[in-house]
């Protein structure tokens, strides 16, 4: 009888079997990186050994010099994902609406999305001379042009039918922006935000690099320039901790809060 | 027995009036067109018509979300010319398929359509219990769309249709995707709620024999660009069976009386 629904415990048994699965290939892809670290530091000069690095590491964690460079470059991959996002949005919507800046919209867009980071980077370094505008410049610049195609795919793919169901219930625009448009493009902000917002982390540090003193790219560039390869080691380590962490406890877990609508199993909204 | 036909609508002074209806997806080639349609108030109403004969689309215009090419459209005295306004009467559709917003609960998507025609927030909760429970889907209330199964995601939009306690429901061949036995369940209980509830509903079909059962009149169209073709009181007393040989005998004189009409003729 097609009156019943799904089941929720076969879904709900699959979803633990995948997520064992999930923890053994994450525990293998780590240990396979951990065992190439400790073989290129048997074979080379400039890899530092993981005991080394480990035993540092605590010191590292401490010294009152290390936050206010993580926190400047959080600060900074925040402030111009937003910009960008927003920014996103607002192309996309030009882009959407078609006509004559809808094609000159998509024209910048097609543009930028081809700049190399390097070459932006340069470029705010000329326009902004060394100053914290030419990061955020930077980050926003790279990371805009694929925030707003990810947005348009999700505008150029609005559900008429439900726009239909919205006229014929007299649904105000305010309703209708807030139960119709603005879910339905959820699931695209949230592509776009946790793939640019990785590729945010590795532009800003370039941007430091080139750009500002502060921050962990700049601590970075220090550390090579120097050659303490501990030190580099251990920003490389806070930077793929904040970056995979916030990634897996933040925005995964939010999105997956957002979207249970879609999920398999019989989890009521509550 | 027979079907009764009746006499051609236009000088009468329906619930529902349909004039000189025309409407055109280009501009150019109508899909309706000359439509005259009359529904009394409290009046159960089946459009009978070929696929593709423009069945929906009148559905659309009557909803207010399409505007037609000529012609006039009046519920309950007042006009609906396609603006779909705030003070527009308001009306249930029933889709072909449930159209319930995916990211909204069961009775998030009731509730939403209450307050957008300015329900009181208390007679929300009170209406959203009472439809869902006479629709037997109380239990998925709080349950998203995408959870339900085929039928229970129809009586979800039946019962937000309904909770509106529209001037009309329009229903638009809501039962064509669910399998034969879960549709029959429906026609069923549709029926026993339409004589509950006493509202005015104008359900669109190709079925003769969904027609026959649910109806107290058929409009039966032309194929596209349609036109009425024929009007006909269903003379069986209510409880009906979808079993019932009167239904079959009724189904067959009008599968004859349309043949020719819908462009069976020459294929059998």
């Amino acid at each position: 009888m097609t009156e019943r629904p799904n089941s929720p415990t076969g879904a709900l048994r699959t979803r633990r079997r995948v997520s064992w699965l999930d923890l053994a290939l994450g525990a293998a892809g780590l240990g396979s990186l951990l065992l190439l670290w400790w073989a290129g530091s048997r074979t080379t000069t400039f890899v530092p050994q993981i005991s080394e690095v480990v035993a540092g590491l605590p010191e590292f964690l401490t010294d009152e010099e290390t936050w206010p460079d993580v926190l400047a470059t959080v600060r900074r991959v925040f402030g111009a994902l937003a910009i960008a996002m927003v920014a996103g949005f607002l192309a996309a919507y030009v882009m959407h609406r078609g006509g004559l800046w809808g094609r000159v919209m998509e024209r910048y867009v097609s543009i930028m999305l081809g700049i190399p980071s390097t070459i932006a980077a340069l470029l705010a370094l000329f326009i902004f001379k060394r100053s914290e505008i030419g990061v955020y410049f930077v980050v926003s610049i790279i990371t805009f042009p694929f925030v707003a195609l990810t947005l348009l795919q999700g505008l150029r793919a609005a559900d008429k039918r439900l726009d239909e169901m919205g006229e014929a219930y007299r649904l105000p625009t305010s309703a209708h922006a807030r139960h119709i448009a603005a879910p339905h493009l959820i699931p695209y902000t949230f592509a776009a935000l946790r793939n640019e917002y990785a590729h945010a982390w590795k532009v800003v540090v370039l941007a430091e690099l080139f750009a500002v003193n502060t921050g962990m790219g700049a601590r970075f560039a220090r550390a090579f320039d120097r050659f303490l390869l501990v030190d580099a080691m251990h920003w490389l380590i806070v930077f793929m901790v904040i970056l995979l962490g916030t990634e897996f406890l933040l925005l995964l877990p939010t999105e997956r809060r957002v979207l249970r609508w879609r999920g398999s199993g019989k989890e009521a909204a509550t | 027995m027979s079907t009764e036909r009746v006499s051609a609508p236009g000088g009468g002074h329906g619930y529902i009036r349909v004039e000189n209806l025309r409407v055109s997806y280009d501009g150019v080639t109508p899909a309706l067109t000359d439509l005259h349609m009359e529904v009394e108030k409290g009046e159960f109403v089946a459009v009978l018509g070929p696929s593709g004969c423009g069945k929906s689309t009148l559905l659309h215009v009557m909803s207010g979300v399409m505007r037609p090419q000529a012609g006039r459209i009046e519920i309950g005295g007042r006009a609906i010319d396609g603006s779909a306004g705030a003070d527009a009467p308001p009306i249930g559709y029933v889709f072909q398929d449930h159209r319930l917003l995916p990211w909204r609960t069961v009775a998030q998507n009731i509730a939403i359509v209450l307050r957008a025609a300015g329900v009181p927030k208390e007679e929300i909760r009170r209406r959203t219990d009472r439809y869902l429970e006479m629709l037997h889907i109380d239990a998925f209330r709080d349950m998203w769309p995408m959870r339900l199964s085929g039928g229970q995601r129809q009586r979800a939009s039946i019962a937000r249709a309904l909770a509106l306690q529209p001037a009309v429901v329009l229903m638009d061949e809501p039962f064509s995707t669910l399998d034969e036995v879960t549709a029959r369940l429906m026609r069923q209980q549709l029926a026993e709620l339409w004589q509950a509830s006493e509202q005015t509903i104008v359900f669109v079909t190709h079925s003769i024999r969904e027609a026959l059962f649910l109806a107290d009149r058929i409009y039966i169209l032309t194929k596209g660009p349609a036109r009425v073709f024929d009007v006909v009181d269903v003379p069986i007393d209510r409880p009906r069976r979808y079993e019932d040989p009167k239904l079959t005998e009724l189904e067959g004189e009008i599968v004859d009386r349309v043949m020719d009409v819908w462009g069976l003729g020459g294929a059998v």
